[in-house]
């Protein structure tokens, strides 16, 4: 009879809040950063075979996709660095309290985006 | 592991419609997850209605209402309807908690009411924490003492009595730990905030002399650091306490010991 007992609902029913919605974006932009850096990365060491390589590139960052895959990087980046910010203050003992908790995420949520949007316009040669 | 989705048997399947037969103006639609051992067919979630103008504040309250007026198969736990013995805890609008102290007030909409998330059902909305239990059992939440003699009371400053405050209140309700989502993945190998809440109150007692044992024995990156601060664990609690600081408390301990 044990193993007929089916499993109760969790993930598909349980309420999401702000701590968890950052937990989870944590994951997944710091997988997102790992494959983008390392895209990137290998992207640009290309230049070393010369100026065609230098060109393609060039046209590939400024189409949209190009523009797209930088911006999302830029997001993930900010994210993932202020939800560390965050994680090391907790791993200190501080900030559990659940008002703080969710004033901490909302400020990795959006300071996230506000980092981006910093980050656009300093590539713009707004400032 | 993560397996988001629910197996072949657990799969909800719609359940029975229970219409007013009060005539009530003010009513309220109830899901609630039902599934009979005796039946050997899948979960189902059933409708009622309830006439709300003649039912009390709190979501044990209307179970109540249901059981004592409407379907009477229906099975839960519950004793002490105070908050005090834990009994109630449940699922109610996607948030875990105590049914005898969460008004339905809070729950916008219909309210939804499923068992604690990631348990065996063993009927309706009584789930399994057989292992939740040995767990507790593993961590030896009992006073530890070498000395030879234990007829004296053993005294206590009231500053090491207060380290004991937020977590000697815990009533094992399990809120906390069917809340996460790593107990969810990792339930047999991770401790889980309830747990771990009563392993940090042992830690901290200043009348434990087992403290590096205790300490040593948590230690594990399965057992502790399964936890990645979600905080489901606190924002769930109904006794308002904070198992993830615990959790960060024995980690930081941990960090800054040299045993």
């Amino acid at each position: 009879m044990e193993n007929k007992s089916p499993l109760s609902p969790h993930i598909q029913i349980y309420k999401w809040h702000i701590s968890s919605l950052v937990s989870i974006s944590h994951r997944i932009t710091g997988i997102i950063n790992i494959i983008g850096i390392t895209f990137i990365c290998s992207l640009v060491s290309f230049i070393v075979f010369g100026e065609n390589n230098y060109e393609m590139i060039n046209l590939f960052l400024i189409s949209s996709i190009g523009k797209f895959i930088i911006l999302g990087l830029t997001w993930s980046f900010s994210f993932q660095v202020l939800s560390e910010i965050r994680h090391l203050i907790m791993d200190l003992g501080y900030g559990f309290e659940l008002k703080t908790t969710k004033i901490t995420g909302l400020v990795v949520i959006f300071g996230s985006i506000f980092l981006t949007v910093i980050f656009y316009l300093i590539g713009k040669n707004f400032f | 592991m993560v397996q988001i989705n629910l197996p072949e048997n657990s799969q909800i399947k719609k359940g029975k419609y229970f219409k007013d037969k009060t005539g009530s103006k003010n009513l309220r639609k109830v899901n609630i997850y039902r599934w009979d051992p005796s039946s050997g067919e899948n979960p189902r979630i059933d409708t009622y209605e309830v006439d709300m103008d003649n039912c009390p504040t709190k979501v044990l309250d209307i179970l109540n209402k249901i059981k004592n007026e409407i379907d009477p198969t229906i099975a839960y736990r519950r004793s002490c309807a105070h908050g005090v013995c834990g009994s109630c805890a449940m699922n109610m609008g996607g948030k875990n908690g105590l049914a005898c102290t969460t008004p339905h007030s809070e729950i916008d909409g219909d309210i939804d009411i499923y068992p604690l998330p990631h348990l065996k059902v063993k009927k309706d909305l009584i789930g399994d924490l057989d292992g939740l239990y040995k767990q507790y059992q593993s961590i030896e939440p009992w006073l530890k003492s070498n000395s030879e003699s234990v007829t004296q009371e053993i005294i206590q400053s009231k500053e090491d009595r207060a380290k004991l405050d937020g977590a000697y209140e815990c009533i094992m309700c399990a809120c906390c730990s069917t809340s996460c989502p790593s107990y969810w993945w990792n339930g047999d190998k991770y401790l889980g905030p309830a747990v771990l809440l009563q392993a940090y109150r042992w830690i901290v007692d200043s009348r434990d002399e087992e403290r590096q044992a205790r300490l040593k024995k948590v230690a594990d990156e399965l057992k502790l650091y399964r936890c990645h601060t979600i905080l489901n664990c606190t924002s769930a609690c109904p006794k308002g306490l904070n198992p993830a600081k615990a959790i960060a408390e024995i980690k930081k301990m941990l960090a800054t010991a040299n045993f």
